[in-house]
């Protein structure tokens, strides 16, 4: 249980954020955006902005600042910004205004008129469903079906039982606290960025492709990042945006974004439909499993969420069957959002079970513990750790599982409907490669540096712990530091990944440093170890020990007049193809639908999960947390809601994108089973930030159904869905 | 944000004689400054009015100055239930503490087009349309709107001083006058943007409840997405004068469905020689969402509305 190395900087403060970097002649960008879904910009009036006071530019597409185009889709658009008058959506950045102060590019911003040659968009998932279409990428279907079987319909056909039904969920926005900022800074032909990102390896990549210049001549620092989702790991029109004002005028600009414009200039979570079958024996042994996902997918980008996939990791099931479409509209771009393709798809998976469970007169717990699969559902390979089934039981028996009243409606409290609903909890693991150095410093403290992002996870205090563990100091003599490009590369914040591979590489950079620390001792002839062999020197306990001779590594280096030792090492990628990596957990939760008006409150959460190791369980604690709160948004709140008819978000603010406030959340229980998977890596820690929020829209809506007897299968679950 | 000259008025005569065309009193500035951002309010001379001696409640908490703040209010021992709730339940803590009460009964429209300068309202910009007709309506009124507004008074308070038949009191050059607060509001009509009573260069100074004792038993039951810091998809503000099992007198009046608040005199009535039951308060509220005009995001509404009038009556009676 320890602290956040960075949270007293944090509450305090202290902390620069990307948009806190104040530099000298600082000017402000502010972004115009289109108001008009699709079409062409015939004309921009810019005489009245550009005399505006303050103003020192205006670019549109008819005065553009150079961009090349983009070859590499980073979960974001191939079109670098105001390189031509083509509208693809509502929101687009058409212009940047840059002045002395943000008051003036804003008011100056607001003076330019636009005229567009507007078109029809598609802007209604519903309407396009009938022609959705192929993916742009990857097979339209995977299929697995038992020896003899013809097809998934055969094995449904022949099923004792069957239920199918169509979920679908709204799009969402990720609406991290800390909006997109950017600030770019030109020295010579050198640049310094610092921009919100959650990996800075990222910003470099498309920096040097969109301004046409070297790599090695781009600096990125972002040490600090205010909430991500994955809304920061795309790159977005402000920045290289930003990047090429900054060089044109001749002075650093900081662009942020206004909250309505992180609606519109940066991705979504795309919409979903699921249309889920379920075949079981009258036992409850599933014997087909289909799914047939269609997701939007913006017309500016090609990502997508191949929603029904998580039906080929989780239950047990001769055959399996799922299907992947799109629909493409005329929307922002769609991007990742906290477990992308899996929180939208266990709510689909996770209710049908449910509504399996009611078919059959089966506990739904006990009907997923009849499905638990100790191998990969569709490929057969086992499980690396899976201790799934004791997360069932514990959760049961912490939760009063076993006193759950299966008839829906019974229970109430005054004017409250009570349910109970449970749903299985899953994140993929995988470990990359990362690459992570480790310097010793003389006044007995250590730097742990990689370009890995700290997103407010609780990173930075993982790596500052591992590396403590190892040198046998404490973690205050540590001091991670992230999100610098100059730095080895490691894990980008993304896919759940950090820990599990930035933790290994933390391990063996430290191992190398007390190595090159030793070989420094033995080889210095001003060193009370000169002349031994390096096997007999020992680093425990932040010193160096050999016989009764005993020195901190700070004191060796200071009487040395030495000030560091480093040591950089690269901790490889998994090639383990034998074993499926996954976390596995249940959540069980109560909740209460007011019987006169309908709202639904979250009044009871218990989340018993298995990631691994847990490093750090105060920062994993509040990791599941976040994601269980992000989930109770899911459920019952947070909705992206795109006018049909012109392509506009109608609620692009925080007073109407409602997400759950603290009136909306109970306490959260959580625990962790911490079972090392040392088949992924030695540390043997997989991943937490996606966990959380898998299954828990799944849990709420079958607690929903539990407390008031409506099956509720389009997300959010808002009290007129539960009026009738 | 356009630029604007800034005056803090220190006396009532002052804030009055400085207030001209195009000007705008700043109190709390919760939703002035808000819509400034927005472009939505453009005035060109700020009069900060926030050093005006219109604070303090009185015992009774019968007169209550313009200026005091919704925190304040909601705290004070001898307010009405009905009203405290009402501003309990309004906003967030941050909020309340810097909202002035004149200012939430002035407070505008959350409608998202009107503001959103971008799209067609004829109650920020008269003829030009109003895009919530066919766009997103979901939050939008059924009862007391026109074909050229749909937009719901977003207060509370009002909802619950409407109930009690509370007045405000409006000073300006040309003298004062009192008016009841079922009055000030103005339904939209043809010019949706006349919303109220109040003339140029007119500021409230205080607002008036008429004693009305019974209203001791009174409530106030918000009806939203989330359970906190959000504005009513319907709410109930319900007083009754219950006496030997039976209704006296009732109040109820309803926030959230209205273009202004919404007194319901036909529940009122009803209610009125009936007991106290379930039964009553579902017959009573039967009628509350006669003459509606839903539109097909809020059409949920007429349910909810009745509903969350029977629902505050049971809570109300529960207590007793």
């Amino acid at each position: 249980m320890t602290d956040r190395v960075d949270g007293r900087l944090k509450v305090t403060g202290a902390a620069t954020y990307a948009a806190d970097n104040r530099l000298d002649r600082l000017a402000y960008g502010y972004l115009v955006t289109s108001t008009v879904a699709r079409g062409t910009i015939v004309s921009m009036d810019t005489a009245a902005a550009s005399k505006a006071p303050g103003v020192l530019a205006v670019y549109t597409p008819f005065e553009p600042l150079k961009l090349y185009r983009y070859t590499k889709e980073q979960n974001d658009e191939l079109t670098p910004p105001l390189q031509d008058a083509n509208v693809r959506y509502f929101g687009q950045a058409i212009g940047l205004v840059v002045a002395e102060t943000f008051e003036q590019a804003r008011d100056a911003a607001a003076l330019i008129q636009v005229r567009y040659d507007a078109k029809t968009p598609a802007a209604s998932f519903r309407d396009g469903l009938p022609s959705a279409a192929d993916p742009p990428s990857g097979s339209p279907v995977s299929e697995v079906l038992a020896p003899g079987v013809g097809s998934i319909d055969d094995a449904l056909n022949a099923s004792e039982v069957t239920i199918s039904a169509t979920y679908t969920a709204s799009m969402q926005n990720h609406n991290a606290m800390e909006p997109h900022p950017t600030v770019a800074a030109w020295d010579g032909d050198h640049v310094t960025l610092y921009t919100a990102t959650q990996g800075v390896i990222l910003v470099v990549d498309r920096i040097a492709e969109a301004l046409g210049i070297d790599k090695a001549k781009i600096h990125v620092r972002n040490p600090y990042v205010g909430g991500g989702f994955g809304n920061k790991w795309g790159i977005w029109a402000h920045t290289p945006l930003t990047a090429a004002a900054a060089r044109a005028l001749g002075r650093p600009v900081k662009t942020v974004l206004t909250r309505e414009q992180a609606f519109t200039v940066v991705g979504h979570r795309p919409a979903s439909q699921q249309t889920v079958s379920l075949g079981a024996r009258k036992d409850g042994t599933l014997t087909a499993i289909k799914n047939d996902g269609v997701s939007s997918k913006s017309a500016s980008n090609s990502f997508y969420e191949p929603v029904a996939n998580l039906c080929l990791s989780l239950y047990a099931s001769p055959n399996i069957h799922v299907s992947r479409k799109v629909v493409t509209l005329d929307v922002p771009v769609t991007t990742i959002m906290r477990a992308p393709q899996e929180a939208n798809g266990s709510f689909a998976l996770e209710s049908a079970m449910d509504e399996l469970a009611v078919k059959l007169g089966i506990d739904p717990l006990e009907l997923r513990r009849k499905n638990d699969s100790p191998v990969v559902p569709s490929s057969g390979v086992p499980w690396s750790s899976k201790h799934l089934d004791e997360c069932y039981r514990i959760g049961a028996e912490r939760f009063g599982w076993s006193r759950r009243n299966p008839t829906p409606g019974a229970v109430t409290d005054g004017d409250w409907l009570v349910g109970l609903g449970m749903a299985t909890a899953t994140y993929g693991a995988s470990r990359a490669q990362a690459s992570v150095k480790v310097r010793l410093l003389a006044n007995g403290t250590a730097v742990v540096s990689g370009t890995g992002a700290d997103l407010g996870t609780g990173q930075s205090t993982v790596w500052a712990i591992l590396a403590a563990e190892s040198l046998g100091i404490p973690v205050a003599r540590i001091r991670p530091d992230l999100g610098d490009s100059a730095s080895p590369v490691a894990a980008n914040a993304g896919g759940s990944g950090s820990t599990s591979t930035n933790g290994p590489a933390v391990q063996l950079a430290t191992d190398a440093a007390k190595t090159a620390m030793i070989a420094l001792a033995v080889q210095d002839e001003r060193s009370p170890f000169h002349g031994m062999a390096a096997g007999d020197v020992r680093f425990e306990d932040g010193r160096l020990t050999a016989g009764n001779l005993s020195v901190p590594f700070g004191s060796l280096l200071t009487s040395l007049d030495v000030p560091g030792v480093e040591a950089t090492a690269t901790s490889p990628k998994n090639g383990d193809k034998t074993h499926g990596f996954r976390s596995f957990g249940a959540h069980f939760c109560e909740v209460r639908v007011n019987a006169w008006t309908g709202e639904p409150r979250v009044s009871r959460w218990l989340t018993v999960l298995d990631a691994g190791r847990i490093v750090n369980e105060k920062t994993a604690h509040n990791q599941i947390v976040g994601g269980v709160v992000m989930g109770i948004g899911h459920a019952l709140l947070e909705e992206t809601r795109l006018e049909p008819a012109t392509g506009r978000i109608s609620n692009a603010d925080l007073a109407s994108y409602l997400v759950p406030v603290n009136a909306d959340v109970p306490p959260i229980d959580v625990r962790f089973l911490d079972y090392p998977d040392t088949l992924l890596s030695p540390l043997g820690a997989r991943g937490i930030g996606e966990f959380g929020i898998v299954g828990a829209a799944g849990a709420v809506a079958n607690a929903v159904h539990n407390a008031t007897g409506k099956r509720i299968r389009d997300l959010p679950i808002t009290l007129e869905k539960l009026l009738t | 944000m356009r630029a604007f000259g800034f005056t803090a008025a220190r006396t009532l005569p002052e804030a009055l004689r400085l207030a001209g065309p195009g000007s705008a009193f700043l109190a709390g500035g919760t939703t002035l400054v808000d819509l400034m951002k927005l472009d939505v309010l453009t005035p060109g001379q700020v009069i900060d009015i926030n050093r005006l001696p219109l604070h303090g409640i009185s015992r009774d908490a019968l007169r209550i100055g313009a200026l005091e703040r919704m925190s304040d209010v909601a705290r004070h021992p001898r307010v009405y239930p009905v009203i405290a709730e009402a501003l309990a339940l309004s906003a967030s803590p941050q909020l309340r503490n810097m909202a002035s009460i004149g200012g939430n009964l002035l407070q505008r429209t959350r409608c998202g087009y009107f503001r959103d300068v971008h799209t067609a309202c004829n109650r920020r910009q008269p003829g030009s349309g109003c895009a919530a007709l066919t766009g997103d309506n979901r939050t939008h009124a059924i009862l007391g709107t026109s074909d050229a507004c749909v937009a719901t008074h977003p207060s509370d308070l009002a909802v619950a001083l409407v109930a009690l038949d509370a007045s405000v009191r409006l000073v300006s050059r040309a003298g004062e006058r009192l008016v009841r607060l079922a009055a000030f509001y103005r339904p939209p009509g043809d010019t949706p943007q006349v919303e109220n009573d109040l003339r140029p260069g007119e500021l409230i100074t205080e607002v008036v409840v008429p004693r009305l004792p019974w209203a001791r038993h009174s409530t106030y039951v918000k009806v939203r997405d989330r359970s906190s810091y959000e504005f009513a998809l319907a709410s109930a503000a319900v007083a009754l004068d219950v006496r030997g099992g039976v209704i006296r007198e009732a109040r109820v009046a309803a926030g959230g469905v209205g273009a202004v608040p919404w007194r319901l005199p036909a529940v009122e009535a009803t209610l009125r020689g009936k007991p106290p039951t379930r039964a009553s308060f579902e017959a009573a509220a039967a009628p509350a969402a006669d003459g509606a005009r839903p539109l097909p995001g809020n059409a949920f509404k007429v349910t909810l509305l009745k509903r969350t009038i029977v629902r505050a009556l049971m809570s109300l009676e529960a207590r007793s």
